[in-house]
């Protein structure tokens, strides 16, 4: 981390907001403001506008036991600092919303809306989000008050879809049970003949509660349900949230630990990226290509349950370490499949880059305009597919990633290159992947290297309550955020999971309005959007 | 477990491996728990303390413990505590026909042979040509799931696994289906979508419940926004137990689902 940024903002802020500032404290990477509630837009609409900081998250947490009512923060992103705006709600059940000049806001404000009862005042949008039409309007699944058992009485109600009207104008409704072998969700399309006019997404219907959930569970079972927010993100999410509690504990994992996690990290994302490269080709009417791309999945998973029992890489991180450890003969044998994999795989891709139906279906479908990317806060592929320079592994450095950070300057100025040429369509969303798969296999070589070191290191047996610590990772889909606040007796008192899906989701929205029904699962499938990794 | 030879990546060489008979498990997979030895009263407790799905659940009536195979995820924390009473085995759990057949007892456990991937494709194959002529339509719904039982369900499909050659494949619709692949602890928000699949999907129909959530919530348990188990939901014919469920395992899951069927006369 880079001392003088963190320390620029915070004088930066001071400076500009100094008789408003009720408390300011810093935990590593982390800088912490507390405002009182009618301050914090000013101050948020600053950071984000004056400072060009991107709103990473919004946390809510019942802290009435503790006599602050409810607290929200508000929590930005800069360059390798995380500003936290913190406000409590005292005894009211609403605070301003922020959503008119930080549109990526208003999801979140939904969502607090949902899981807490607290009314964001001034927003545009307060439908419900995550609990459905069937839910009573009084339930509010994470008030501590509320009982995670509670089984609750369906009722009656509509959802209200945005309305387009006009000659010739039809809806379609897709799902929540798709078509393929996919998550539900659903789709709304307004049409024109071929042409999409509006598309609406509804989600959720997923929603299992993990939030909640994890206030019942013990530390270690956390870290199995953070393993199952996705099933192909595993390795992203439980380092994640090991990381925000180590950053509690104030350990520091082994460094054989340390590059462990990065290895499994990369082989997470060259078999997803690998997949849904095959599904790109799939959607792009080419199946050849998916079979064989599939066949290198296939291969993949296979080396997967080879090195830590598990296809999709359940079981590798431990909280202050990594439970599965890469011998000597596995080295052997990851060197092998890479090899043979990276082998066919570029073959694979010269012949997909070769065929003109394949590459034209791709090109200009889908595009995302930057302004509307920037907006909506997106991040990962999503975000660099149209040129903005995002990713955690070199932002925030966690693993051992800060190892791969130290690029030429010729080797920056080809990169800074790469990102303006990016055009925001379906094909950049293929380029960069086959580039990152590229990558991951270097990354992976280079942390072949293992220190002679443990496995892990003991955790203190007591954790203090009340402390909250931010974790971070780079999914293939973009950047995960855990953030954890320890309770009383080792318990967890609030779990804050926002996953890349999150944030990329409303971009779809955007990206077909110049296309037809029809590119709507290419769109979908470059885009690469988990429901359960945002429902939660 | 990987051949070292390989066909032409781009050629049109065949991938899919006739023999199965080791069906790819590493010795490393986590497949299923058993019992080595009985476990004592206080090891009973260490052991129910320490499985996060509650699937080890000690029986008072006769000092024994019990595992249940549809609420455990695998994750190995039991044979972590107690490695002298447990033991991690390669071979997965099998799916079973009735929730209650999922559950083990703490007398070490014999393996019923495993049957390779191929062999238990033809035996399938054959089942289908007797019942449906020829094909058998799958309709797969996530109530839930986390998608990593669905990246296993899409790995029969690719060539590989190559699910289709045994006459069996995956629609778009379930007025198309006869089987239903329901995956997750069936969320309370897909608990109509998922009802009103089943309605719409013609008789006679079979639903299999994949994956340790489906059969009984798995880790994410009975609660407010979710049901507990594809079950409480929708009559169930065949569970698989596994946290995911591996392809091999699905086909089984498949053959044994196909076995319960009637002729249609």
């Amino acid at each position: 981390m880079n001392k003088t940024n963190l320390e620029n903002y915070v004088k930066e802020i001071v400076d500009e907001f100094s008789n408003k500032i009720t408390k300011t404290y810093q935990n590593n990477n982390e800088i912490h403001f507390n405002v009182e509630l009618n301050d914090m837009p000013k101050i948020c609409d600053y950071v984000y506008k004056n400072l060009n900081a991107r709103l990473a998250t919004m946390i809510c947490s019942d802290e009435q036991k503790n006599g602050g009512g409810f607290a929200i923060r508000y929590v930005f992103e800069k360059n390798d600092v995380f500003i936290f705006i913190m406000v409590s709600t005292g005894q009211g059940f609403s605070f301003p919303s922020i959503a008119l000049y930080i549109p990526a806001a208003a999801l979140y404000e939904r969502e607090i809306k949902d899981m807490f009862g607290l009314i964001p005042t001034g927003s545009p949008d307060t439908r419900p989000l995550v609990l459905h039409e069937h839910w009573p309007d009084d339930i509010f699944p994470l008030r501590k008050e509320f009982e995670l058992h509670t089984k609750v009485k369906r009722q009656e109600k509509k959802y209200q879809f945005l309305r387009v009207q006009g000659e010739g104008i039809c809806e379609i409704p897709v799902g929540p049970v798709h078509a393929g072998i996919i998550e539900p969700g659903h789709f709304r399309f307004s049409i024109l003949g071929e042409n999409i006019i509006n598309l609406e997404t509804r989600l959720f219907y997923t929603h299992k509660g993990i939030e909640k959930l994890a206030e019942s569970m013990k530390l270690d079972d956390v870290l199995l349900l953070s393993e199952r927010i996705a099933g192909d993100e595993s390795v992203a999410n439980s380092s994640a949230y090991c990381q925000a509690i180590e950053k509690i504990a104030q350990v520091e994992i082994p460094n054989r630990a340390k590059k462990i996690r990065a290895i499994f990290g990369e082989l997470e994302r060259i078999y997803n990226h690998i997949g849904t490269l095959a599904g790109i080709s799939t959607d792009a009417s080419f199946p050849f290509g998916s079979a064989r791309l599939n066949i290198l999945k296939e291969r993949l998973m296979q080396l997967n349950e080879s090195l830590c029992g598990s296809r999709i890489l359940f079981g590798v991180n431990r909280i202050g370490g990594v439970r599965c450890d890469i011998t000597d003969e596995n080295k052997k044998l990851i060197l092998e499949t890479l090899s043979e994999v990276s082998n066919d795989f570029e073959k694979i891709i010269t012949l997909l880059k070769s065929k003109s139906s394949f590459m034209d279906r791709l090109r200009n479908t889908g595009t995302i305009p930057k302004k509307t990317a920037y907006d909506l806060g997106v991040v990962g592929v999503v975000a660099r597919c149209v040129g903005i320079d995002v990713d955690t592994r070199r932002d925030h450095p966690y693993a051992s990633y800060y190892l791969h950070n130290n690029k030429t300057s010729q080797q920056k100025m080809q990169h800074q290159i790469e990102m303006e040429k990016r055009a925001g369509d379906a094909l950049a969303r293929f380029e960069i992947r086959v580039k990152e798969v590229r990558d991951s296999f270097d990354i992976i070589k280079e942390s072949l290297d293992l220190d002679d070191d443990t496995l892990f290191v003991n955790m203190p047996e007591h954790l203090e309550p009340f402390r909250s610590a931010l974790g971070y990772a780079e999914s293939h889909r973009g950047q995960t955020l855990h953030w954890v606040m320890i309770g009383e007796n080792n318990s967890i008192s609030r779990y804050k999971v926002r996953t890349a899906s999150f944030c990329n989701w409303p971009i779809i929205e955007q990206a077909v309005l110049n296309d037809i029904v029809p590119d709507f699962p290419l769109v979908n499938k470059s885009l690469d959007l988990s429901y359960s990794g945002n429902d939660l | 477990m990987m051949k070292k030879s390989r066909k032409e990546i781009v050629g049109n060489g065949i991938e899919t491996i006739k023999d199965f008979a080791n069906s790819f498990t590493s010795k490393n997979y986590r497949g299923s728990v058993t019992f080595k030895v009985s476990p004592t009263n206080d090891q009973r407790r260490i052991l129910e303390d320490s499985c996060p799905t509650k699937a080890l659940f000690p029986i008072k009536e006769n000092d024994a413990m019990g595992l249940d195979n549809g609420k455990c995820i695998m994750c190995g924390h039991c044979s972590e505590v107690e490695s002298k009473i447990i033991e991690i085995h390669s071979k997965p759990a099998i799916p079973t026909r009735n929730r209650n057949q999922l559950i083990d007892y703490s007398s070490p456990q014999i393996f019923s042979t495993e049957k390779p991937y191929e062999q238990i494709g033809n035996e399938l194959k054959e089942k289908i040509q007797q019942m449906f002529g020829r094909s058998l339509a799958i309709r797969q719904v996530d109530a839930g799931s986390c998608n990593g039982c669905e990246i296993e369900i899409a790995a029969l499909n690719n060539p590989i696994y190559d699910i289709e050659r045994f006459g069996i494949h995956f629609v778009a619709s379930p007025r198309h289906a006869d089987v239903l692949l329901v995956t997750g602890p069936a969320s309370r928000n897909m608990e109509v979508a998922l009802l009103r699949t089943y309605e719409a999907t013609p008789d006679p129909k079979i639903v299999i419940a994949v994956g340790a959530c489906a059969c009984s919530g798995g880790i994410f348990g009975d609660t407010y926004a979710t049901t507990g188990g594809i079950d409480k939901v929708v009559p169930v014919d065949v569970y698989i137990p596994g946290c995911p469920p591996r392809p091999q395992v699905l086909l089984q899951g498949l053959l044994l689902a196909i076995n319960r069927m009637k002729k249609i006369e």
